[in-house]
């Protein structure tokens, strides 16, 4: 009677030592947008807010200095130059362009400009004026903005969850 | 002892010491069951695991081992355990989303984790190894994790100048310099500026009394949906500075009838001469061409008005002046005069410049103001407040003090009220246990506090004597940011020795420039030497860039240099004496030593030259695409059609090397040109004239 007890009490002890040592892994789950480092808002519907990591931040940043004056409609100064131009330039947002295009070719076309990959000389080499990380930057900006949204390629090894 | 009874005993004591043998046992192995069980520790087994299933095994388990894993920065003070967990935050091939937490890589930042370890950005315990001490706030830990929307105030613990990566951090800062919160608060790295709100000396003389009534009610008002407007103040991206304070209708009478007191002196009405009123009076195009005036003028460029486009009310202008729709209802029509022909003479701050009127203009926008710029029933709903009595005033007085009004406001023979509230300067590194959080039911956190203080100051503390600002949600969310930088005075001198301090250059020019340099404002607008505006071009090396008497043309006739710009700068009717004494000092004087005017000869130019130049812009570098010759390019760069009588050759071929190097945020790349190229280009540039360039002024006001 009383071994049975005690072992009882035992068994009590640890359940409760090992209980202690577990503790509450879910953290609140706070809105998306408040784990922004930035927002933008999806360009063909106002009503969508994309949040963008620091990379893209910063190619939002290098994008509305450098490159919004021909790849979109509306410019912080008000007119586009992109309906001047022949070839026309693609929208930013434009999945239907960019989704097709690998990361290593943006880069390219960024750095080397149009003639350098048999596009449109219209599109200038940034590579003396922009560091890696800006360019690396902007095109994660366009496949944060993409419409329809960009897929990476999948990545080869299988996927593991700790749970 | 009987025998039998002894072995009763002995087994009695057996079983005792069977029983606490066992007991004992299981105590000792307490402490190392829980040792393995260690959060940390199945993270690091995970983290082996999970190492085992990507194909990359072996790097990413080459610096592992079952410890505890620490960064130490001596000179911070700072020792961060995040990585014991956080194992492949270095790991670039573990940076994509599917990666599962706490396992991905950090993304890519300017600043290596390992150098820089995790709470310096991020905050939350460095020390600590269970997930909720590092993240949350418990009893022991008092700092929790900073949201990332707000992460950019840690840069400022280091970076003390604006940063081009930290946007929402420099718009806080520049709402706290703005909405002058230095005015009542102390806060790090803003100086209380020498201009606060106006001053309000001689207030009874631009405004009535019930126009003070009304304004300190509500110093804003919304526009309608209707599109009715009721008071000067519209909510609009630029906010009015003056916050709304909760007063009584005996407060708001108190205080009326004091600032309305307040006239040292009337403006005397300016006498127009008689030839220009006999013969604009009677005319019946006198308030089109008032209008025509106000608009070549560019007053909208620091002042805004309300408009109506496609049935949609709109504010359109600058915010840099107090918007302007009703303003003849709001100030003395003589008081506006005097004001249009010198600012400073009411008001010695006033970012007015002293434009150079003829009467019969000074006459014709007055006349347009004041009849179109106007609402009769704009003052309607206001009580009858009849003549201020000694005992209002005197109330009124007192109240202004009370209220903090003279933490903005000055009156001459009032003492300037400072640090009427409290000091703000470290409260970003504030804990919890040291703010007051009233009945509030929001948690109990720092980030939460500030979001709430700033959102109604009441909120916290129902006795809050901070008046109240409505801001847009973006807005307040860089306002919680900028205050959440300020983290006080740095707690190691390694620390210190880390700030890199914000620079805050001045640009006060003597002589002659210097005086018209004050007279036509030119730094609320241009900066200079790092100095002023950003609103317009940038003229520190205009004397490299322009030529000496293209300089003067443009200020006796300013006009649109680049197709893409809103033109904005005003047209002060500039003499012919003033605009070569700016033209001078501009090109002696704001010059850079990166363009060596001497060293480019334009003699040297050859047509052979020119025709290269001319292939090269058009075919192999299509410099079309943003530049406008003529009437065809694009929009991007500056029109070149009169660059020749414009540009020094000199800053041409300088550009053309590197044009960030003399302009560091240009848009133009930078391309690789040969020499020959680069002069073949620049003696193209150099033939591109205009005869007659001086264009109509104003006409081309894009976008307004």
């Amino acid at each position: 009677m009383k071994a049975r007890l005690l072992v009882a009490l035992l068994l009590l002890a640890c359940a409760g030592i090992a209980a202690s040592c577990r503790q509450k892994l879910a953290a609140a789950k706070a809105d998306p947008l408040s784990r922004a480092y930035d927002t933008e808002q999806d360009w063909n519907d106002p009503r969508r807010v994309i949040s963008l990591s620091y990379q893209q931040a910063q190619g939002k940043r290098v994008f509305y200095q450098y490159c919004v004056w021909c790849h979109a409609d509306a410019t912080p100064a008000g007119p586009s130059n992109r309906s001047n131009l022949n070839p026309m330039p693609p929208l930013a947002n434009d999945g239907a362009v960019f989704n097709s295009l690998s990361d290593d070719l943006l880069r390219n076309i960024i750095t080397l400009g149009g003639s350098a990959v048999g596009k449109s000389a219209l599109m200038p080499p940034w590579g003396n004026t922009l560091k890696q990380d800006d360019i690396n930057a902007v095109i994660s900006f366009y496949r944060a903005i993409a419409q329809p949204f960009y897929q990476p390629p999948a990545r080869p090894g299988p996927q593991y969850s700790v749970r | 002892m009987l025998p039998e009874e002894m072995g009763k005993v002995s087994r009695r004591f057996r079983k005792i010491f069977a029983a606490s043998s066992v007991i004992f046992v299981a105590v000792l192995a307490v402490s190392p069951v829980r040792d393995y069980l260690r959060s940390w520790k199945r993270y690091e087994r995970a983290y082996v695991r999970f190492a085992q299933s990507r194909p990359d095994t072996k790097r990413l388990l080459a610096d592992f081992r079952l410890e505890i894993s620490q960064i130490w920065i001596p000179k911070m003070d700072v020792v961060d355990r995040c990585t014991t967990c956080h194992q492949g935050i270095t790991e670039p091939s573990l940076q994509d989303s599917s990666v599962p937490q706490p396992f991905r890589a950090h993304p890519p930042i300017p600043h290596r984790v390992r150098d820089w370890g995790c709470v310096i950005c991020h905050r939350g315990q460095g020390l600590a190894t269970e997930v909720r001490d590092a993240h949350e706030t418990t009893l022991a830990w008092e700092q929790p994790i900073l949201p990332v929307q707000y992460i950019q105030a840690s840069c400022a613990e280091c970076h003390r100048e604006d940063l081009p990566q930290t946007p929402r951090l420099n718009r806080g800062r520049e709402l706290l310099a703005g909405l002058n919160c230095v005015g009542c608060h102390r806060l790090q790295g803003i100086e209380r500026p020498a201009m606060l709100g106006p001053d309000l000396t001689n207030v009874g003389s631009k405004v009535s009394r019930q126009w003070i009534y009304k304004w300190l009610k509500d110093p804003r008002t919304i526009l309608a949906s209707d599109g009715s407007m009721v008071v000067n103040g519209y909510e609009d991206e630029g906010e009015p500075r003056m916050p709304k304070f909760r007063l009584s209708e005996s407060e708001l009478v108190a205080l009326s009838s004091y600032l309305s007191t307040l006239q040292k002196e009337k403006p005397q009405p300016y006498k127009f001469d008689p030839r220009v009123v006999a013969a604009w009076e009677k005319r019946p195009d006198l308030l089109e061409q008032g209008e025509t005036r106000f608009r070549q003028m560019f007053c909208i460029t620091c002042h805004s008005l309300a408009v109506i486009r496609a049935g949609e009310t709109r504010l359109i202008g600058g915010d840099i002046g107090p918007e302007l729709t009703k303003v003849a209802s709001k100030v003395n029509p003589d008081w506006l005069v005097a004001w249009l022909r010198n600012p400073q003479a009411y008001l010695p701050h006033a970012e007015m410049p002293r434009y150079q009127w003829s009467d019969q203009d000074l006459f014709t926008v007055t006349r347009y103001i004041e009849s179109k710029l106007t609402d009769a029933s704009l003052l309607t709903d206001v009580p009858n407040l009849g003549t201020p009595t000694p005992a209002e005033v005197q109330l009124g007085r007192r109240l202004f003090l009370e209220k903090g009004c003279g933490s903005c406001h000055a009156i001459q023979g009032v003492a300037p009220q400072a640090d009427y509230g409290p000091d703000l300067s470290s409260l970003g590194g504030k804990t919890v246990s040291q703010l007051e959080f009233g009945k509030a039911k929001i948690p109990h956190t720092l980030v939460a506090y500030i979001e709430a203080k700033v959102t109604d100051p009441l909120s916290v503390n129902a006795a809050a004597r901070m008046p109240q600002y409505s801001l847009k949600s973006s807005d307040l969310t860089a306002l919680t940011t900028a205050l959440l930088s300020m983290s006080g005075s740095p707690a190691t001198a390694g620390l210190e020795s880390l700030i890199l301090p914000a620079e805050r250059p001045q640009f006060r020019p003597a002589g002659a420039f210097g005086e018209l340099y004050e007279r036509y404002k030119c730094y609320v607008c241009h900066r200079f030497n790092g100095y002023g505006g950003t609103l317009a071009p940038d003229l520190s090396f205009e004397g490299s860039r322009a030529q000496r008497k293209w300089i003067a043309e443009f200020l006796k006739n300013p006009q649109t240099l680049r197709p893409t710009l809103i033109f904005r700068m005003p047209q002060f009717n500039i003499p012919m004496e003033e605009a070569s004494v700016l033209a001078d000092y501009l090109s002696m004087v704001m010059q850079t030593p990166n363009v060596n005017l001497a060293g480019t000869e334009t003699k040297s130019f050859t047509p052979d030259m020119v025709n290269l130049g001319k292939q090269l812009y058009a075919v192999k570098y299509q410099c079309q695409a943003c530049h406008t010759i003529g009437s065809t390019g694009g929009y991007v760069g500056p029109d070149l059609s009169n660059v020749g009588n414009w540009m020094n050759a000199a800053w041409i071929e300088e550009w053309l090397k590197d044009p960030q190097l003399l302009v560091p945020d240009a848009i133009e790349p930078r391309r690789s040109f040969t020499d020959e190229e680069r002069t073949a280009l620049t003696a193209y540039l150099m033939t591109l004239k205009q005869s007659g360039a001086v264009q109509a002024p104003g006409g081309t006001g894009r976008g307004q």
